[in-house]
């Protein structure tokens, strides 16, 4: 008896042949990585995995993904649907190369290919790749132009072009685009890599097809969509029903430092998520922009890994989700408006709104709270580099260091240091000694950045920091960020926002002059010495609730130094570097009291963090519990401590102390102008319960109202479970 | 056990042993090629696990101890676990001297650490990042004021009173081993040494270990990973080795111990107590070498092995008689630079747990490891893995599993089987297991595609060999799945690595950077040949100088080549003394396996070349011993139904049993053949041969 002789269950039915392509698909996605990250010469790629690789359905929508950019999982399937909205004509073989953020790229640099994998004549999916090009052309290197103020100015556009065509490479489309770089030896090394990845996949998957029937290989691709979706809305059924508003800003668009707003939304109902960017600022003038493809990448690059945790990643994750935003805005920006630096700017700022506003649903869910997450990274402060390197050939570098920003802080634990940002699974940065021998760089330092972390009952992870200068006699730096003067790195419940971005330039031994957000480009010479420091993450709860001992630990460890311990976190040390006892109670009674202007020896001590809430009460924060007042039949808002902040209604802010607030001064010294910091805080006992930084000229605004019968049902089910 | 001759010889005799985390495995040969294989429960200070092993070793070869132990002229010994346990409990406290403004070098970790140890959808979980600490508190690493740049130019010149200061704080924190690891040691070890002979001086007692020697690769985070935990090693390694001699040659051995390596192959032991990191993941490493033996036995130069465990699956590849070597490794959530034999690995063995989530069936990665262990071992397991899976298809023998005397119970295997996977599956408890194992098999040949096809090489023109308690029975359904026509089990299937310890040449290696760059259309000058030269000379001398009887050895070279930009680079055979045509032949050489690997036209010389580092590996051939000596014949136990393809028509299969199965001997599938701790199993269709050697031949029919 042999295998074929066997009978057995019918195969669109066998849950194990099932699972077998399940895996296989998997298992060819990562074989895509490996193929692309052994050719490509990109350090964007190969150091840091700033790219993409996946299986689509045949309409586009992704049915797996690497552990890579999460930003980057929507733009290949808008490149498909491209194609398919056009009628274009496909045949096996063929590779569709593009870039057009008005397509579906992120900005130009982000160089997209597909593959439509074609068996016996019929369409069974796709296979997609992308990366992050340093140079696609353009007024200045790196396309990324702080001067520019029309998108025709910044990289090559490439709507959707065959450049295999039927398995022939078309050498004069492949010209033109190398004609374009300033680069032509990296991004013909990866284009290479390019064709060698989607060349790997569309074997793997018609094998796959021929073995076991492209109907069931489209089944199982189905229907591993459709199980995403089915976890993730059975996980947004376990969060609170109700509105959420978050905010956040970017300053300067490489022509004038003005403030952008990037405005959220949240409307979340049953297994429903509705995004809505509508009070966002008008496009800007120059580069900060993104497209609505950009918009669409912001969403699922925060969305995927805060919602998607133990669940396989594919579009599922993203179907309950609609996005609502005119046309024109800085996150939904169109022709002219420039967006060469969208991935870094708009998009990024798109992600902390919608980081912050999905947290603040998993901090009131009891289920979840202990993995809600404060904003990490709140944004990733460029370098590049131009010029000739010791062997007189032309460079181009585009620094992954600023990568190690600092981890949001979780609910049950400290964020981590130098983790990266959220939308990078695995991150990873070169060496120092990597760098200098592949660029003409030379390192003074590379360390942890004390103090960048938001301080808090968690602490968000410190960022990293470097000090740098060149190792040839010149060469040409662009320089630019946002989160200079806005603490991006929102906290959560009461903790503090990470530290802002500093960036400065020391000319020849001199002072360093503090850079601002967008420098743009400037020339440098081995005499001046570039130093950044990168944000922090955001910490979770008031930083007074904070264990003295880990205040202690964080200071031996030196990120976080004794000057912060005494003034952020209330805890001072000892001559032999103990922690002082009575600090920890009346140095921090002193804090409480100063919030809320009263003297402090009149002033109740909170009651611990840890205390337990009534039965049938349900904590949103640290120290904010909704509870149903017997005697008013109203739910109320209630610190910890008792005072009531309001009735019938989540609006908390109603009856909290309001208070104006000084953020310590890595995170607040540098704050823009149109900024203001209010601090909220429980009326009687002084605990911290929210920071806001906003337009100096608005009042903050109510950043939660829930639904309090989704809140009682969610409470009851979690403690029948 | 085949003692068929009274009177062996009195010299000559091998021993192989290789520390597992359960087991401490022992292969004995004696001079006429006799060979044993014993096991011995694996004892918390590891050397008494060796010696009573050494001790069954003697009862089970009918000799007096000491009289065993004055034949043994050679004693192969793996501690990859011992090493393991020691690295992760018992460390020595240590500290880490850097440069000034990258003391936060572990600490950051390239961002990689956060990452390190998470596998599939952890990976998507971030709030299980960020567990593992670094090798070594931020308290204990000290900055010191020097820097040297890539050219190994200094910048900054060192500052003895700071590296005293500096020195000064690890004492006062009471350190027992530093490592030193400064920027660009590799191009200029000047500082490191001056930074080692102060340790020396102001902490005399202390294992001092510095990056330039321990790992001179670019890259200061794995670099220093390395270093740190190389001296954190380093004095128990030297205390375990001196028991570890003192108490064989209170036994009557005489035999120097020779350790098995990461890298493959052993060395004096010596070696390992200045270099215990290189030893780390040794025990895998000696079952793909033992692979390799084989292989040259069989006259077969592309070998595939693979060792299922109770947690892991590990394959390793021979190529062209060599085992593919990797030079980066990550151990206890570090990158490690250490010449490593390739070992692909994933979290599937016996002990695997098998789980319904979301309608999908998925095996592992959790493990039910040793305890509680399989549903079917009684010790309060509940969740079902592929032992009770392989138990309920027929597989496994209740009454007959390992050598620990358990009686497995199926009823109970079955019940979790039924209730965990089939319920929700809608299948009954055989079609369920039969499920486990398809998806089980499946993932590994997944992994098994990853390293052949994946790297363009095509598995049927590979040798399977099949070790491990559980690789035996299911390499027939990977073979079906790879198209490949059968596979190999040797007896000491289930002690390959001892197997290896006792077999492996001696082998060491060294390194160091040889950085050239040459850009687009530029030819290699005299002054880039002299830079190669000068580090193939360099390297030859390193590994020669720690093998015993050097004029026996032979040495190849090669060097790491990439296209400029890469991170990725190819190892390409160089010769000794290369002059500028070799170095011409080197990059055509890179090429053409560059496109063998990638496809014709991947290659892309316009990017330019680097030509990154050169490596020596200095090899004495073990001598081997002939084989021909008789076995025992297959033993007729019965037979049982055994599910293969179809859960609801078992095959009435037939159960033979041997201890080293005699040459000559044919057998027609179904069966299974019972060796000490696993089971061969040959599908309907395919076919069971014996050699000389001893070794199962399967063929696994269509």
């Amino acid at each position: 008896m042999t295998a074929t002789s066997v009978s057995t269950p019918t195969l669109t039915d066998d849950p194990v042949v099932r699972q077998v392509i399940r895996s296989r698909l998997v298992a060819i996605t990562d074989q895509m990585r490996l193929a692309l990250q052994s050719v490509s010469g990109s350090p964007t790629v190969t150091e840091a995995s700033d790219f993409f690789t996946g299986i689509y359905l045949p309409d586009g929508e992704f049915v797996t993904m690497g552990h890579q950019v999460t930003f980057e999982a929507p733009p290949v399937g808008s490149l498909i649907r491209h194609l398919l909205a056009n009628g274009t004509q496909l045949k096996d073989g063929d590779r569709i190369i593009g870039n057009d953020p008005f397509v579906g790229a992120l900005h130009q640099n982000d160089v997209q290919m597909c593959a439509p994998l074609i068996v016996d004549g019929e369409l069974v999916g796709w296979a997609g790749v992308m990366a992050h090009e340093t140079d696609m052309g353009g007024m200045d290197f790196a396309s990324w132009s702080p001067k520019a103020t029309e998108v025709w100015q910044e990289g090559l556009r490439i709507p959707a072009v065959k450049l295999v065509d039927g398995g022939e490479l078309r050498q004069d489309v492949l010209d033109m685009l190398l004609a374009a770089t300033r680069l032509p030896a990296q991004v013909g090394l990866d284009i290479r890599a390019f064709i060698a990845t989607l060349n790997v996949a569309s074997e793997r998957l018609t094998d796959l097809c021929h073995r076991y029937g492209s109907a069931l290989v489209l089944s199982v691709m189905g229907s591993m969509v459709d199980d995403a979706e089915t976890q993730v809305r059975a996980r947004l059924r376990e969060l609170p029903d109700g509105v959420v508003h978050t905010r956040d800003f970017l300053e300067h668009d490489g022509h004038n430092n003005v403030l952008y707003a990037i405005d959220c939304v949240l409307t979340k109902t049953g297994d429903r998520l509705t995004f809505d960017f509508s009070g966002s600022s008008p496009q800007a003038r120059g580069f900060v922009n993104c497209s609505r493809a950009g918009l669409a990448g912001g969403v699922a690059g925060a969305l995927i890994p805060t919602l998607g945790f133990g669940i396989p990643w594919n579009d599922g994750l993203l179907r309950p989700v609609d996005v609502v935003a005119p046309d024109g805005l800085v996150c939904t920006a169109v022709p002219p408006a420039p967006v060469g630096s969208a991935t870094v700017e708009a998009v990024w700022v798109v992600s902390n709104v919608v980081s912050a506003a999905l947290n603040r649903l998993l901090l009131a869910s009891p289920k979840y709270s202990h993995r809600a997450q404060a904003v990490s990274s709140g944004t990733m402060a460029t370098f590049n580099l131009s010029g000739l390197d010791r062997h007189g050939q032309l460079f181009g570098l585009h620094l992954m260091d600023p990568l190690a920003g600092g981890f949001g802080a979780f609910g049950d634990h400290d964020g981590q240091d130098a983790a990266g940002p959220i939308n990078a699974p695995c991150p990873s940065i070169a060496d120092v000694e990597t760098n200098e021998q592949k660029n003409p760089l030379f390192y003074h330092y590379r360390r942890l950045a004390p103090d960048s972390g938001g301080a808090g009952r968690r602490r968000g992870g410190v960022g990293a920091e470097v000090g740098l200068t060149i190792s040839v006699p010149e060469a040409e730096a662009l320089v630019m960020t946002h989160g200079v003067e806005v603490p991006n790195s929102a906290g959560l419940g009461g903790g503090l926002p990470g530290g802002t971005i500093r960036q400065g330039l020391a000319k020849d031994g001199g002072a360093p002059r503090n850079l601002g957000p967008k420098p743009g480009a400037f020339p440098m010479t081995p005499d001046d010495l570039f130093h950044v420091t990168w944000q922090g993450g955001g910490g979770i709860g008031d930083p007074l609730d904070r264990d003295p001992f880990l205040v202690l630990e964080d200071v031996r460890r030196g990120v976080v130094t004794e000057e912060a311990a005494r003034t952020t976190y209330g805890v001072a040390l000892t001559a032999t570097g103990d922690v002082e006892p009575s600090s920890a109670a009346y140095g921090r009674r002193k804090l409480r009291a100063a919030r809320l202007g009263v003297d402090a020896d009149s002033l109740a001590d909170p009651v611990p963090v840890e205390t337990e809430v009534p039965d049938g009460a349900i904590r949103l924060s640290d120290r904010l519990v909704a509870i149903h007042d017997a005697d008013s039949g109203d739910w109320q808002l209630r610190t910890l401590d008792g005072a009531v902040l309001s009735s019938g209604s989540t609006r908390w802010r109603e009856g909290a102390h309001r208070f104006a607030m000084s953020l310590p001064t890595t995170v607040g010294d540098s704050l823009h102008d149109e900024l203001a910091v209010t601090g909220w805080a429980c009326p009687l006992t002084g605990a911290l319960l929210a920071v806001d930084v906003h337009s100096r000229d608005e009042d903050p605004f109510h950043d939660i109202e829930l639904d309090f019968e989704s809140l009682t049902a969610l409470n009851r089910r979690d403690q029948q479970s | 056990m085949r003692n068929s001759d009274p009177t062996p010889a009195t010299t000559g005799w091998t021993i192989g042993t290789d520390v597992g985390g359960t087991f401490t495995d022992l292969w004995l040969r004696s001079q006429d090629g006799q060979s044993w294989v014993c096991k011995s429960p694996t004892t918390s200070d590891v050397v008494t696990g060796v010696v009573n092993a050494v001790h069954l070793a003697a009862q089970t070869a009918g000799l007096d101890v000491a009289d065993l132990c004055s034949r043994v002229t050679r004693f192969g010994h793996g501690t990859t676990v011992g090493l393991n346990a020691l690295l992760t409990g018992r460390a020595v406290r240590t500290g880490l001297l850097t440069t000034r403004g990258f003391g936060d070098v572990l600490e950051i970790g390239r961002l990689r650490r956060g990452t390190a140890g998470l596998t599939g959808l952890e990976l998507g979980d971030y709030h299980l990042r960020g567990q593992i600490p670094p090798l070594v508190p931020r308290t204990l690493v000290q900055e010191v004021d020097e820097r040297i740049d890539t050219d190994g130019v200094i910048r900054t010149p060192l500052d003895l009173v700071s590296a005293g200061e500096a020195i000064g704080r690890l004492a006062d924190a009471g350190v027992e081993a530093v490592g030193i690891c400064l920027l660009w040691a590799t191009e200029n070890p000047y500082h490191e040494i001056a930074v080692a002979s102060l340790v020396r001086e102001l902490l005399p007692d202390a294992f001092v270990s510095v990056s330039h020697e321990i790992a001179p690769s670019v890259g200061e985070y794995a670099r220093a990973s390395t270093t740190v935990a190389n001296a954190a090693l380093g004095p128990i390694a030297g205390h375990y080795l001196t028991r570890l001699e003192a108490e064989l040659a209170a036994l009557g051995m005489t035999a120097p111990i020779m350790m098995t390596t990461s890298a493959g192959g052993v060395v004096p032991a010596s070696t390992v107590t200045q270099r215990p990191v290189n030893g780390l993941l040794s025990g895998p490493a000696s079952c793909v070498v033992a692979g390799q033996k084989l292989g040259q036995a069989l006259g077969t130069s592309h070998v595939l092995t693979m060792d299922v465990g109770g947690t892991s699956f590990d394959v390793g590849v021979v190529v062209d008689g060599a085992p593919l070597i990797s030079e980066q490794v990550t151990f206890g959530g570090a990158d490690m630079r250490v010449p490593s034999v390739d070992i692909a690995s994933i979290g599937a063995g016996g002990g695997s747990i098998a789980a319904v989530d979301g309608g999908v069936l998925t095996v592992g990665p959790r493990s039910a490891g040793a305890a509680p262990g399989p549903v079917c071992y009684g010790k309060g397991g509940t969740q079902p893995t592929t032992t009770d899976a392989d138990l309920v298809l027929g597989v496994l023998d209740p009454e007959a599993f390992g050598s620990g005397g358990i009686v497995l119970d199926r009823a109970a295997a079955e019940d979790a089987i039924q209730n965990t996977i089939g319920m929700p599956l809608g299948l009954d408890a055989m079609a369920a297991a039969r499920a486990i194992r398809v998806v089980f098999d499946s993932a590994m040949a997944d992994l098994l595609r990853a390293v052949t096809i994946e790297r363009g090489h095509d598995p049927r023109e590979f040798t399977l060999i099949a070790g491990g308690g559980s690789g035996p029975s299911h390499a027939w359904a990977l073979c079906r799945e790879l198209g490949l026509d059968g596979f190999v089990v040797p007896p000491t299937a289930t002690a390959q690595s001892a197997y290896g310890a006792g077999t492996s040449d001696l082998k060491t290696t060294a390194s160091r950077t040889s950085y050239v760059r040459l850009p687009s259309g530029v030819e290699p000058s005299p002054n880039d040949v002299a830079t190669i030269a000068a580090a193939v000379a360099d390297t030859k001398r390193r590994a020669l100088a720690e093998m015993p009887g050097a004029d026996l050895s032979a040495v190849t070279f090669s060097a790491s080549v990439r296209y400029h930009g890469q991170a990725h680079h190819l190892d390409v055979a160089l010769p000794d003394a290369p002059d500028l045509s070799a170095v011409a032949d080197l990059l055509r050489l890179f090429e053409k396996e560059y496109e063998q690997l990638y496809g014709k036209g991947a290659g892309f010389r316009e990017a330019g070349f680097e030509i990154l580092s050169v490596r020596a590996v200095a090899t004495r051939e073990a001598t081997t011993v002939d084989a021909g000596v008789q076995g025992e014949p297959f033993t007729r136990l019965g037979s049982r139904p055994v599910v293969f393809d179809d859960p609801a028509r078992p095959d009435d299969t037939g159960v033979f049993a041997c201890r080293w199965p005699a040459a000559g001997q044919d057998l027609e599938g179904p069966c299974l053949v019972q060796l000490p701790g696993c089971v061969v199993v040959i599908p309907p269709g395919g076919r069971a041969t014996t050699d000389d050697l001893g070794l199962i031949h399967v063929t696994v029919g269509a």
